[in-house]
């Protein structure tokens, strides 16, 4: 069993190393989505960090779903750490 | 030239820290060990030119994680069993 | 182990009751300027629970609840999350679509800068200001509720 762990291990290793040897230059091939943005996220949501302009304005519905998640994990966590003082 | 060192001897020292929180005995050890880590990999995101991502990890990592961890062993044991 | 059952040394405690003023401080700054500098919602929330955080590792978690306790931190993560349907809502109502940008352009937040790099004005990003604001709540009372429940809940077991 660890030798069937330690090949698929040594494999995946290879894996990645290959796709680090064969993947593509900075920038490359040039998309038209991030030259959009860089051209007129500035005049249409007016701020200056393209990043929070992408995460909260043309990606909005994904950071909705990210807070979806953080409310999840803390109902998670409540409901199995909360303390029972009126049984205890 | 800088620069490049700099990015061959993060991921190393990244790769380092990894290894002494998987070998550590002593659990609180390794979870610093991992807080180290999770700091230098917001230092290679830096580097790499994300600092949102830097800082979240920051924040996340180095900080929340750890006193998570801490809080886990202070409730157990700090010595890891013999397998 | 020879850690003190509650809290750490008086050293630790000084210290980190003389820090938690500006780590929070520097979250708030890092909220309020994710629409500037890099930085954001999620992240300054992450440096603000890191300070709540201290504070739990230095005073032990049955002060911190003595003085906010998680239900009415849990609180301010369900505001950050109404804030930001409300928001999206707005952009439903004001403009065309859900979290529409229905603010460019009006008098709160609406200044458009100048194309290209430049040191930025406050006072401009349309609604990203306000749902930065709303994430960094949501990201304070969720991460800072999280940590305080896990170290309440595991000491009662552990007593």
């Amino acid at each position: 069993m660890r030798k069937i762990a330690a090949l698929v291990f040594l494999v995946f290793v290879a894996f990645l190393l290959y796709g680090a040897y064969e993947m593509r230059d900075f920038g490359r091939p040039p998309s038209d989505m991030d030259d959009y943005i860089i051209e007129n996220s500035q005049n249409e949501t007016g701020a200056n960090n393209a990043v929070t302009a992408v995460v909260f304005d043309y990606r909005g519905y994904d950071t909705l779903g990210e807070a979806t998640v953080l409310f999840t994990a803390v109902a998670g966590v409540m409901a199995m750490f909360r303390r029972r003082d009126d049984h205890a | 030239m800088w620069s490049e060192l700099i990015h061959v001897v993060i991921p190393v020292l990244l790769v380092i820290a990894a290894l002494v929180a998987i070998l550590m005995r002593d659990l609180l050890a390794s979870a610093v060990a991992l807080a180290v880590m999770s700091l230098l990999l917001s230092l290679e995101f830096y580097i790499l030119q994300a600092p949102d991502v830097a800082i979240a990890e920051a924040g996340i990592g180095a900080c929340i994680t750890t006193a998570i961890l801490v809080i886990a062993i202070k409730n157990t044991r700090r010595m890891e069993e013999e397998a | 182990m020879t850690m003190p059952d509650e809290g750490l040394s008086p050293v630790v405690r000084v210290i980190a009751a003389m820090l938690f003023p500006f780590i929070l401080i520097f979250s708030l700054y890092v909220i309020l300027h994710g629409h500037l500098t890099p930085g954001g919602g999620f992240q300054g929330g992450a440096i603000g629970a890191s300070a709540v955080v201290m504070l739990i590792v230095a005073y032990g978690a049955r002060w911190v609840e003595s003085k906010a306790g998680e239900e009415s931190v849990s609180v301010l993560e369900s505001l950050g999350g109404l804030m930001f349907v409300v928001t999206g809502l707005l952009g439903f109502l004001l403009a065309a679509t859900f979290l529409s940008n229905f603010l460019v352009g009006e008098v709160l937040f609406g200044e458009i800068p100048t194309f290209g790099s430049n040191p930025g004005i406050l006072n401009t990003g349309g609604t990203l200001p306000l749902l930065n604001i709303a994430v960094g709540l949501k990201v304070i009372g969720g991460l800072a509720s999280v940590v305080l429940i896990m170290a309440l809940g595991s000491r009662r077991d552990a007593a």
